[in-house]
């Protein structure tokens, strides 16, 4: 089963002056969240497969943050507002 | 040992916990819910609108006034960050080196995300009020799940858990009997480990 890359292309200059360059939604490490938990939302929320689920989980826990989504700035504010709804930390911005 | 809850027919999950149990873990969800109320506005300035200045006519604001008065009326609706640092962990920023993308977006979500959280942990406290054996249906075992979250959020903060290591340092210290800890704290202590127990067996009952 292939895992679908977090990491998303090098964007050149133009691409980031492009009025459509995509947001992401990230979810930052937490003290208190059981990696069980976080896989349960990532699978049942964003529909991701157990594996992704679990290596964004993991990201999360050692990276000390994963892009979990990307879209439109609305899409984002949509995901960010469901995992505050789910008590994870979510940021989102411009991807960068 | 079966774990404390179960999978039911038709989507439901069994909760096997007592009358007396289900209770306290009612009462943690109202508690949170009661964190959740929108916070009164911070002070009684509505005259404070109109500030026109002496030149303003009282034929009916021209449209400078107009937008003056619908910036202070937007600066008005912003809800400040909360005060309490549990209920901003509850409701936290949408971004973390941003000011203005953060504000506009609590400006936006804010009084939304607290009655969806509220609506949620009344839900969820309310099925565990009921007659045991509890048996919850989907929607209140989702509710139940993303309540225990909120508790444990609430619990954590006020047991300052910050990082990863001082959750560490809390487990062990359970595990080794919390000892000379102070009374509150122990207790904190004690029902961060029984809510934590909860979740996990939940989420792992719920897990597709």
């Amino acid at each position: 089963m292939s895992v679908a890359p977090v990491e998303v292309e090098r964007p050149d200059l133009e691409e980031v002056a492009r009025p459509d360059v995509p947001w992401v939604t990230i979810v930052w490490n937490d003290p208190v969240n059981l990696m069980s938990y976080v896989t349960y939302v990532f699978q049942t929320y964003f529909g991701y497969s157990k594996e992704k689920a679990t290596k964004l989980m993991l990201d999360v826990h050692q990276e000390g943050r994963a892009v979990v989504s990307n879209g439109t700035r609305e899409e984002m504010e949509r995901d960010t507002q469901a995992m505050h709804e789910f008590g994870l930390w979510a940021t989102f911005q411009k991807d960068d | 040992m079966g774990g404390t809850f179960g999978r039911a027919r038709g989507g439901r999950v069994k909760v096997r916990l007592g009358r007396a149990d289900c209770v306290v873990v009612a009462g943690l969800l109202e508690a949170v819910s009661g964190l959740l109320e929108p916070e009164a506005p911070a002070g009684g300035d509505a005259e404070q609108v109109a500030g026109g200045g002496e030149g303003a006519s009282t034929s009916g604001p021209p449209a400078d006034d107009e937008a003056a008065l619908l910036a202070q009326l937007e600066a008005d609706l912003i809800p400040p960050r909360p005060a309490d640092p549990a209920v901003a962990r509850l409701l936290p920023d949408a971004s973390r080196d941003d000011p203005e993308l953060a504000e506009s977006f609590r400006r936006l979500t804010e009084p939304d995300l607290r009655e969806r959280k509220r609506g949620a942990l009344a839900l969820a406290a309310a099925a565990l009020r009921r007659p045991t054996p509890v048996v919850l249906d989907d929607s209140e075992a989702q509710a139940l799940l993303k309540g225990l979250t909120d508790v444990r959020l609430v619990l954590a903060e006020r047991l300052g858990i910050q990082t990863d290591e001082d959750a560490e340092f809390l487990h062990a210290a359970i595990a080794a009997g919390v000892g000379d800890a102070d009374a509150a704290w122990s207790q904190a202590a004690g029902l961060y480990d029984v809510v934590t127990f909860l979740q996990e067996d939940l989420v792992h009952t719920l897990t597709p």
